[in-house]
């Protein structure tokens, strides 16, 4: 019989041998390589600050929000099976040893992975999943359920004693921090903040009490990006939508400047245009328009990504946009004008720009203090949708656009005179009706296949739980 | 009285009913050890008692008891009926008389292996064996596909019959490289000169002793081995000549262009009508280009394959006495095939050394063979990103454009700046600045030491190993396009267009394959009375396969014609694994034959496996067979039939699961993008991953079970012969890789599921309608029908996915085969008309799903499998001369062809002129119309297909309707396998040169080939896809196949 035990591979480590030091990189990497690829693409596309060029056709279904069951297979099952498996096995693993640290930062990392699915396809399984063969047919649970699950699993690992003399060190692997805790203790907070502020429209008083309780235990946000950085010029080293788009395919230009974003940033003289699409005057295509004998459609610029861009998980901006809209709505912290300007001028400065004359008095994006309430959202959504142009952080602009209504939705499309900078378009290929935009993905071919429990198809016009 | 007893010399002959001598006839004293052999003149002498009785026999004759009355004895033996007297090898290398096997073989010699200096042992053989299914799949030295009746194998296993050579299994790996190279599989490296015979052991219950390692059937060879005698010396030897075989018909009507127009850079053939008026053509370098008359050149692509060469020499030496005989060869084969340059090479060395020695009760046999094989194979199908795709440069070439003439592939106007196309490379540039080759050492052989202890109980230990080395390497030249040339950045060619960078490669690929098998076999035979005998084997066997691998890549070589793993700017990616596996098992068989007429057989096996979960890896394995001689049974000499047995088999084989698929592991994080990549180690850190398959702690092997029953006639003194064969053969325990919800952590679990039922028959019949001293006529003909079914699949996927081609895809189908072909097919209204798009006038492709099939939306083309084989094997012997000729005949199955794919895009495929691609509507096609009431209504299409959209017509993605009726075609076909004429030289001018025998031949080799008009693309025998199941699909712009010419000689000194 000892001769016949040898089945253990020699080509790969068992897995007993596997620890939070050795799993937990590689699931950073997992939820970087889709939210920051395939879905950066799409948040891309859906929140327009470029569309697909009429002379390629790599990304056409998705300007044409024609979004079947299969067409986002890859990045739900690498968020399952890569990301979340072992962001629960890295959790597992540190409640047993009680290190604390890596306990925080698998927390946090489900968490933003999971919320990703929730906000995507409005209900996923959850308290039955990841477990295998022991489950095959999770159940579905609904979005708002997943989501207080969440925060309150932040709040536990936010409990633990990270100075236990079990916690280790993470270093070098943690990718996002280098192992700074405080960091993550931040981006635990503002993970928090961004799930209870995605609850206004629907459960308004689990935002209210949640951001209130969040702020009485004098919380610190980021202020420092959440992202994935030190990609490499190198085969599977570089960042994804840039070795997806760009290295990989066979054509580096399907993306081409939209003319919803690019308007706005012309108008406004956004020097953050350059960066975006290598020069001040570009011409550009309306989103969707896939006639290639349309002015622009072949001359448009190209969106400019580099192999070491950022995937931006939760950036410094963003944070300071979050906490301008808590402060906007609940009077916590800081005033509203102090984190809106922090917001922009982070954004610039990320680009390596200067944002001082813009904020300033009479400013392109001077903060309406005067304004109303619809006005200053506006203003904090809408420079929060051009902050995550950068970092392959579109899906984020996409959700928010699906929460606030910002940019607005435009009556016209971008081709007509009456059109306003800035507003998002129904794309012209669109294959939905009349005036809709997509609201969700539709539930993914491969769960639903293998998975009796999955729920009937929902189409992709019906706003998901926390949307309006 | 005394004088009686008294010690008398007794001489005599032997001799046969003819007068003819027979030496090495045994006489025996009945009741003694003594005894004598008879010399070459058939005489012996011996003392013996008188009135003792003398046991006289020999092979082949019928032994016979006489009393000694004379010191002067003459015996005359009778002829055994030769169907009575046949041996075959069956499994664990034993001889047994054919009559007492209850189950179907199909043995041949050496003549008919080798008849024609062919490479491969199988070369000979396709058609000849009913229910075999035997294809040599390229060029020189490429895979010979065997499957013996259908496939049960879905997944988890391989279809492949078991080889055994002198009682070890032989390994049939494809050591293959890491582009779309076949450098064949290990059957090939066998020489067939070395080979005495081979036989065909088509259903399990023939190999069920075997267990695991011949659930799909066992070709079981023998080698040569030296005769007691003086020392023979034998050259066989050829020399070959090849031609590409069949080549795609091509359309000669319209010539270089797109569209109807005339554009010099494309790479197809949508231009005008060819008109032979002379026109500039290709690239405009330094202001100038070259002409030539715009019409169709004959033989463009033929023309391009020079004519192959090969040499197949042979010499072996054996003899020895009668304790001590060996048997040694060396072989060389030096091909090299019809591709201009060496892409296409084979260079193999083969030495063989057998000896066989016995000494009393003791006796020791040993066999090695090492061959060094050096070969560079095509790189088929698609280019990769470094380059590669010899053949899908060439059929991408316009019909008017001289392809020879690109040979000069540095000449400015056919060289990477300003070759006449961006979106192709120079054919002649791949074929000479790119290569595959790999290097083998292998080493194979056996060790074998028998004792008897008394005539009826005797043991054996057999220790078998066979280890091969291969060395592959693959490079890439590296070259870009100038920048303001005709296909560089800035281009100047027709297209705008700028042909990609490739940035060339290099990769070393190393590989081991190592199988050590160790069998010790008692064996225990014993009459139970007159009429009963039992004969009684047991065994034990150890079986371990090991597999190691290394492999180093670079990309982006940085100096040009510098193939090294430091030459680039990018680090190597390198992997390496190992795989090990091992068996142990016991068996048992048992014969019990009553009066030379009834034998039964049974057996039983057990294996214990380390690759199922260690408390659960026993399988029992049970298996008897029933051989009724009938012929002996009823008094039939009154009748025309010489010979009547009826014989019933059931077997039970097993087959491993490969390794590691019971444990859970860790995986280095490798995370797929759309396209490309991100993987660990990131930024100085290194990570792995829970695996995202779910292991099987329950795995149990593959199963297959078969019953078969048959017959075998002969009759009118054995001149016509009739063997016939029906069997019944369920696979099932496949081992599937099922996917699973990823929201349960993972995509896969690995399970056992499903049934495949074969079930078929197999004719063999034989005549000889002439047959006399001078004259003598053959003919052998063959048939087989396979009925392959799935029968279920539950628990996993009812139709999963095998391979892909674009939409073409092989599917194993609960109620249909394990290889059905489904790709779009058109929208239909209610009456079968093809329903178009009212504004292109194109047809819609179907996404209704078939509720009949599954919910596909694509359509089932038809099985890959063939409705039936035939094979017709017939000769002719005049004196000295003989001639012969052997078809084969395969029927039935449709396969998908990447060639015709292609072809069609370009517009060089000659069902592109249809309609002298004028406008034309699709024909028998309507349009739907929503009617007021919502209620849908067809009319007439009226829109034609425009000419200048003629190419979107055949063009896959623009019309998925229709394109894939011209890629999916017939497999059927008709091959002219062999004709071979050869002239034995009388032996008096061969002694004149102080030779034993000379035998001088010429030959050829799949001379012709018909296929249905369907198929004016490919060989349907040619694939790039494997030899398993998966190359079904049928073929992606492959290799084309030869035919051969050659002569033999054959000396023996």
């Amino acid at each position: 019989q000892k001769q016949l035990d040898i089945n253990h591979s020699p080509n790969n480590p068992a897995l007993d041998l596997g620890s939070p030091q050795i799993v937990f990189p590689g699931a950073v990497l997992a939820t970087a390589a889709k939210t920051g690829g395939d879905l950066a693409i799409l948040g891309g596309l859906w929140s327009e600050y470029y569309t697909q060029s009429a002379v390629a056709s790599q990304y056409r279904s998705l300007v044409q929000y024609n979004i079947q069951s299969p067409n986002f297979n890859s990045s739900y099952t690498v968020l399952m099976s890569s990301g979340l498996k072992n962001y629960q096995y890295v959790i597992d693993k540190a409640k047993t040893s009680e290190d604390w640290n890596y306990y925080l930062m698998a927390t946090v990392m489900k968490a933003y992975t999971t919320e990703v699915l929730v906000d995507l396809y409005d209900q996923i399984p959850y308290s039955e999943s990841l477990l295998g063969q022991s489950n095959l047919h999770p159940k579905f649970d609904d979005g708002h359920t997943i989501y207080l699950n969440l925060l309150a699993s932040l709040d536990t690992a936010l409990a633990k004693n990270l100075n236990a003399p079990t916690s280790t060190n993470p270093g070098s692997s943690d990718l996002i921090f280098g192992g700074k805790m405080s960091n993550w203790i931040a981006f635990a907070n503002t993970l928090k903040l961004k799930m209870y502020l995605r609850m206004v429209n629907k459960y308004p008083s689990d935002a209210e009490n949640g951001i209130k309780a969040l702020y009485a235990t004098s919380p610190s946000f980021l202020t420092v990006d959440a992202a994935l950085t030190g990609f490499a010029d190198q085969d599977s080293k570089r960042n994804p939508m840039y070795e997806q788009n760009i290295k990989q395919l066979n054509t580096p230009d399907n993306l081409r400047a939209c003319k919803s974003f690019v308007s706005w940033l012309q108008q406004n003289s956004d020097p953050r245009i350059t960066p975006f699409f290598g020069k001040p005057n570009i011409t550009t295509v309306n989103a969707g328009d896939d006639n290639s004998a349309t002015a622009g459609a072949s001359t448009a610029a190209t969106f400019v990504e580099h192999y070491n861009d950022p995937v931006e998980f939760i950036s410094a901006a963003e944070s300071y946009f979050l906490q301008a809209e808590a402060n906007l709505r609940y009077s916590v912290g800081a005033t509203d004008v102090v984190s809106y300007n922090k917001g922009v001028t982070q954004a610039f400065s990320e680009l390596g720009l200067d944002a001082t004359s813009f904020i300033a008095l009479g400013g392109a994006y001077m903060y309406p203090i005067t304004g109303s309430m619809a006005d200053k959202l506006q203003a904090i959504i809408t420079q929060k949708w051009a902050e995550c142009a950068y970092g392959c952080h579109g899906i984020e602009a996409y959700f928010e656009k699906n929460r606030t209504g910002y940019p607005k939705t435009s009556l016209v499309y971008s081709d007509n005179i009456a059109y306003i900078p800035g507003q998002i378009v129904v794309s012209k290929s669109s294959v939905l009706a009349a005036g809709q935009l997509p609201k969700r993905l539709v539930f993914p071919y491969v769960e639903i296949q293998s998975n009796p429990n999955a729920p009937a198809l929902v189409p992709i016009t019906t706003p998901v739980w926390w949307g309006n | 009285g005394k004088a009686f007893s008294q010690d008398i010399s007794v001489s005599g002959t032997v001799k046969n009913a003819k007068g003819e001598a027979i030496a090495a006839a045994s006489i025996l004293v009945k009741g003694t050890k003594q005894g004598a052999i008879t010399n070459s003149q058939g005489e012996f002498s011996l003392k013996v008692k008188n009135g003792d009785y003398l046991v006289i026999s020999a092979i082949s004759y019928e032994t016979q008891t006489v009393k000694v009355n004379s010191s002067e004895m003459d015996v005359i033996l009778k002829e055994q009926d030769a169907a009575l007297t046949e041996v075959v090898v069956t499994a664990l290398g034993r001889s047994l008389n054919k009559a007492k096997i209850g189950y179907s073989t199909i043995a041949f010699t050496a003549d008919q292996i080798s008849k024609n200096a062919p490479v491969g042992l199988l070369d000979n053989l396709a058609g000849k064996v009913p229910g075999a299914q035997i294809s040599n799949i390229g060029g020189p030295g490429s895979s010979t596909k065997v499957i013996l009746r259908g496939y049960g194998a879905i997944a988890g296993g391989s279809n492949a019959p078991l080889l055994v050579i002198d009682g070890v299994p032989l390994a049939n790996n494809s050591p293959a490289g890491s582009d779309n190279t076949d450098f064949g599989n290990g059957i090939n490296d066998i020489n067939p000169d070395d080979v005495e015979s081979e036989n065909f052991l088509l259903g399990t219950a023939a190999t069920a002793i075997y267990g695991s390692l011949a659930k799909n059937g066992a070709i079981i060879i023998t080698t040569k081995q030296g005769k007691a005698g003086n020392l023979k010396i034998a050259y066989n030897g050829g020399i070959n000549f090849s031609k590409v075989g069949k080549l795609p018909k091509m359309q000669d009507q319209f010539g270089n262009g797109w569209g109807f127009e005339f554009i010099p850079g494309e790479n197809g053939s949508w231009g005008p009508k060819l008109d032979g008026v002379v026109r500039p053509w290709g690239s405009v370098v330094d202001n100038s280009q070259l002409i030539k008359p715009f019409s169709f050149i004959n033989n463009n692509i033929r023309d391009f394959y020079t004519t192959g060469v090969e040499g197949n020499n042979n010499v072996s030496l054996s003899g020895g006495n009668e304790h001590n005989r060996f048997y040694f060869s060396y072989g060389n084969v030096s091909s090299n095939g019809v591709i201009p340059t060496q892409s296409d090479l084979l260079q193999r060395n083969t030495f063989s050394i057998k000896t066989n020695t016995n000494y009393g009760k003791f006796s020791f046999n040993s066999f090695f063979n090492y061959i060094n094989r050096k070969q560079n194979a095509p790189n088929t199908g698609q280019a990769s990103a470094n380059g590669g795709g010899v053949f899908e440069s060439l059929l991408q070439i316009p019909v008017d454009l001289p392809i020879k003439d690109f040979q000069l592939y540095k000449n400015k106007f056919f060289n990477v700046d300003n070759y006449f196309t961006p979106y192709a490379e120079n054919p002649y540039y791949g074929l000479n600045e790119n290569g595959d080759q790999q290097r083998s050492d292998r080493l194979l052989g056996n060790l074998e030491a028998k004792y008897e202890f008394t005539p009826s109980f005797s043991a054996l230990y057999r220790l078998g190993g066979d280890f091969e080395n291969t060395r592959t390497q693959s490079w890439n030249q590296p070259n870009a396009p100038a920048s303001g040339s005709w296909n560089g950045p800035n281009p100047t060619n027709t297209e705008g267009a700028t042909r990609k960078v490739d940035p060339g490669s290099y990769e070393k690929y190393n590989q081991f394959y190592g199988t050590i098998n160790m069998d010790f076999i008692v064996e225990y035979k014993h009459d139970l009375s007159n009429t009963l005998n039992l004969d009684i084997i047991g065994g034990g066997n150890y079986y371990q396969n090991s597999y190691e691998a290394t492999d180093a890549l670079v990309t982006n070589l940085v100096i040009p014609g510098f193939f090294n793993l430091s030459n680039s700017n990018q680090p190597p990616t390198a992997t390496g694994s190992t795989t090990r596996s091992r068996s142990v098992g016991l068996y048992s068989q048992a014969t019990l034959a009553f009066k030379n007429q009834l034998y039964l057989t049974g057996n039983v096996r057990n294996d214990w496996f380390s690759t199922l979960p260690i408390e659960k890896n026993s399988v029992f394995y049970p298996g008897a067979n029933l051989s009724w001689v009938a012929s002996n049974t009823f008094d039939l000499s009154n009748s025309s039939i010489s010979y009547l047995k009826l014989r019933a088999a059931y077997g039970v084989t097993g087959s491993a699961p490969s390794a590691y698929q019971t444990y859970n592991v860790l995986n280095a994080t490798n995370i797929g993008l759309g396209f490309g990549s991100l993987t660990s180690p990131f930024n100085g850190v290194s990570s792995f991953l829970v695996s995202n398959n779910i292991p099987n702690s329950q795995l149990k092997p593959i199963i297959t079970k078969e019953l078969e029953g048959g017959f075998e006639i002969k009759a009118l003194h054995d001149r016509i012969g009739l063997d016939a064969t029906f069997y019944h053969r369920i696979t099932q325990n496949q081992i599937f890789q099922v996917p699973v919800a990823p929201s349960t952590g993972y995509t896969t679990l690995v399970q056992n599921l499903g049934h495949v039922r074969n079930q078929g028959i197999e004719i063999a019949f034989n005549a000889t309608p002439i047959k006399s001293n001078n004259f003598e006529w053959n003919i052998n003909y063959s048939f087989a029908k396979n009925w392959n079914k799935v029968l279920d699949l539950t628990g996993g996927s009812p139709n999963p996915i095998l391979n892909t081609a674009y939409d073409a895809e092989l599917r194993a189908v609960v109620g249909k085969s394990v290889a059905e072909i489904y790709a779009p097919t058109p929208q239909l209204s209610p009456s079968g008309q093809i329903v178009v798009s009212p504004t292109t006038g194109f047809p819609l492709v179907n996404t209704t799903p078939n509720t009949a099939d599954n919910n596909i939306t694509k359509r089932d083309y038809g099985s890959a499998l063939y409705k039936y084989t035939m094979g017709f094997y017939n000769s002719w012997r005049y004196k000295d001369v003989s001639f012969d000729f052997a078809l084969d005949y395969r029927f039935g199955g449709v396969m998908y062809s990447g060639t015709s794919d292609l072809l069609n895009f370009v517009g060089n495929a000659y069902n592109t002129t249809y309609n002298e691609r004028k406008p034309f509507i699709v024909p028998n096609s309507v349009v739907a119309n929503t009617d007021g009431s919502g209620k849908t209504t067809y009319s007439e299409n009226t829109i034609a297909i425009p000419s200048e959209d003629m190419y979107d017509y055949y063009y896959p993605t623009k019309n998925p309707a229709l394109a894939y009726d011209s890629r999916i075609i017939s497999k059927s076909f008709l091959k002219l396998r062999s004709v071979n004429l050869s002239y034995s030289l009388p032996s008096t001018w061969a002694n004149g040169i102080r030779v034993n025998k000379i035998l001088v031949g010429i030959y050829a080799k799949n001379l012709l080939l018909w296929t249905p008009a369907s198929n004016a693309f490919v060989d349907p025998e040619a694939t790039n896809y494997g030899t398993d199941l998966n190359g079904e699909l049928g073929e992606f712009r492959t290799a084309p196949l030869e035919k051969e010419f050659g002569f033999v000689l054959k000396v023996l000194f």
